[in-house]
Order: structure tokens, then C-alpha cells, then sequence
């Protein structure tokens, strides 16, 4: 008798533990299901890092900040940066005539270093006084450094990827001005043969954002 | 004895009473604790797996797979021109040397130099002619 209760309480107990494990595999379950929850997540998460790797092609983009001035070795130049805004008819604004020409960056545009083509201009001649800023910008060549100081003292060094002389009835303004994935740099001038009216064509150096030093 | 009889009968009657309950005992173990176990199991088994299998396949699924394919395909296309606004035409960044008003002045003052030049040049050389002719 005592052996008969005592199967049926072990019985009972068996039972009862058998419903535990139960639980306890559905809660394994749960616990699985929300790993598989997890590991959407974590494709997702591998997602991440490729779209960041994407914009990573490049040097990490800076802060915006205005360029306050340029060099570009290969070529001597070494001037402060203005800032040029548009002009009552939609064109953009250029530096001044003057003795001591300087190059001015298109405040519309991106600044220097941040993700975006940041397009700074200069003259090739000014009249009288002679050669512009950018009078040598159409000897540069592919590979040579183009280093801009910013207002809150970054430097922010180019290379130049390439040169192009265009007309200037066939300015390429989605070039220029459209968006990019990465900090490049524009450098316009004039050039080419000129007419009464002046040069017909313009030079643009394209360069990208290769290394950038933080005060 | 009549005593003696009861309780044995009775105690008898208890005895079979216990032994009959003792039986059925088993018996109920028997029939009725496996069908518990492996029916409620059961049931508890699809009641938790569905319900959290579903659930987060229903949650989780939907989230990542949407979310990322937006993520990198919508970044490039959907941003904000980076140039706030695209000039009309082309720059003007070249002032020709002749063009400007600038240069007019320059011819004249250049002009009035070679003819004040040319004046002095002529009468140096009138000058020397005559002393050489003893005039």
C-alpha cells in the first residue's frame, strides 16, 4: 500500500514535473524565438556598419566651418579665402579687381571638409594688375595637394583627382555643384581663348578631402 | 466476543474499505496522471510556441528587413541639395587685360610719355645740329 501511494505520488510527482519542463521549453522557445528576434537585429546592425562603410571610402568628413585660406604648392599660391555669395542676377559672385587678388568660396556651397562639393573660385588675370590667384590653377595635375585653413583653425588637405577646361556655354553645373558622397573640392577660374568679351572657356580642378588636422 | 466480533468486523471493513481504496488509488494514478501530463503538455507546449514564435517573427522580422534596405538606398537620393542653391551660368573669373575700363588710362598716361619723349628727343637733336652747322 504504501508502495502503491508511493507510486502514485511519484507518479503525481512526475507529472508535475513533466509539466515543468514544459514550461520551461516553451520559455526556451521564447527565449529562442526572440534570439532569432535578435538576429534580424544584428543583420541589421551588419547593415549599419556597410552603409557607414560606404560613406567611410573616404576621409571622415569635418565640421562646417569657413575656409579663411588656401595654398596649393605645386602651383605657389598661398591667399586668404573671402566669402562670395550670388549676384542680383543668379550668378555667382567673384573676388574683386584688385592689386592683391585673392580666391573667395562660394558660401552656398559645402565648406571645406564636410561631405559635399565645396567650390571656391579665383581669376586667372585682374585686368591691369595682371596675373589672378589662379592664373597657374590649369598646371596642376592629378595626385598634387591643395590645403585649406579653416575658421576654427582645421586644415583640411585635397588631392586632385582631375582637371577639366570646359566652355562656358557648356558649363557642367550638375558636376560641379551636385551632391557627392564624400568632401571634395572645387576650383574655378577662367581660361582658354579669350574674345572682346573675355575667356570663352573655364578651368576646374576637382579634388577630394584626403587627411584633415584638428587644432 | 460480541465486542471482540464487532471490531474485528470491523476493523475488517476498514481494512477492505482502505484495500479498495488503496486499489482504485493506482488505478486513478494510472488512468488519469499520464493522460494529464501529456495532454496539458501538449496543449502548454503549442500554447507557448506559437504564441512567441509568431509574435516576434511578426515583430522582428518586418523591422530589419524594411529598415535597413531603406537606410542606405534612401540617404543618397533622399538628401537635401548640399549646394543650397546652384548659380545660374558660369563664373566670371577672368578680367582680360585690354577689357577693362582700367586700361584706357594706361594707354593715354603711356601715349603722353612717348610723345613728350619724341618732343624732347627732337629738340635734343635740333639743338645739336645747329651748334654743328655754327648757326
Amino acid at each position: 500500500m504504501t508502495v502503491l501511494s508511493r507510486r502514485a505520488f511519484g507518479t503525481a510527482a512526475t507529472a508535475a514535473a513533466a509539466t515543468l519542463l514544459v514550461g520551461c521549453s516553451s520559455d526556451g522557445e521564447g527565449v529562442r524565438t526572440s534570439g532569432t528576434a535578435t538576429s534580424p537585429s544584428a543583420s541589421a546592425s551588419k547593415n549599419a556598419p556597410a552603409s557607414t562603410n560606404t560613406s567611410a571610402k573616404s576621409v571622415p568628413a569635418v565640421g562646417r566651418s569657413a575656409p579663411v585660406r588656401l595654398r596649393i604648392p605645386a602651383i605657389g599660391v598661398d591667399t586668404p579665402v573671402m566669402r562670395l555669395g550670388l549676384a542680383p542676377d543668379r550668378t555667382v559672385e567673384v573676388p574683386p579687381v584688385t592689386d592683391h587678388d585673392q580666391a573667395g568660396w562660394y558660401e552656398k556651397s559645402p565648406t571645406p571638409g564636410q561631405t559635399g562639393p565645396s567650390v571656391i573660385l579665383g581669376h586667372v588675370t585682374v585686368g591691369s594688375y595682371g596675373d589672378g590667384v589662379f592664373h597657374d590653377l590649369g598646371r596642376l595635375r592629378r595626385g598634387e595637394k591643395i590645403v585649406a585653413r579653416l575658421e576654427n583653425g582645421t586644415e583640411t588637405e585635397f588631392t586632385v583627382t582631375s582637371l577639366r577646361t570646359v566652355a562656358k556655354a557648356d558649363f557642367p553645373a550638375d558636376d560641379v555643384y551636385g551632391n557627392v558622397d564624400r568632401p571634395e573640392l572645387r576650383l574655378i577660374t577662367c581660361g582658354g581663348p579669350r574674345d572682346e568679351n573675355g575667356y570663352l572657356d573655364n578651368v576646374i580642378v576637382f579634388a577630394a578631402l584626403t587627411s584633415s588636422t584638428s587644432p | 466476543m460480541r465486542r471482540t466480533v464487532r471490531r474485528t468486523v470491523l476493523s475488517a471493513v476498514a481494512l477492505a474499505a482502505t484495500a479498495v481504496l488503496a486499489g482504485t488509488a493506482p488505478a486513478f494514478a494510472d488512468g488519469t496522471a499520464t493522460p494529464v501530463p501529456s495532454t496539458a503538455p501538449s496543449e502548454g507546449t503549442e500554447a507557448p510556441t506559437t504564441a512567441p514564435t509568431q509574435d516576434p517573427a511578426e515583430e522582428a522580422s518586418p523591422v530589419p528587413s524594411e529598415a535597413p534596405s531603406d537606410g542606405p538606398t534612401t540617404d543618397p537620393n533622399q538628401d537635401p541639395a548640399q549646394v543650397a542653391e546652384v548659380p545660374a551660368g558660369a563664373p566670371d573669373t577672368g578680367v582680360t587685360p585690354a577689357s577693362s575700363d582700367s586700361g584706357v588710362p594706361g594707354t593715354l598716361i603711356g601715349g603722353g610719355a612717348a610723345a613728350a619723349f619724341a618732343v624732347g628727343g627732337a629738340a635734343v637733336f635740333l639743338v645739336v645740329r645747329r651748334r654743328a652747322t655754327g648757326a
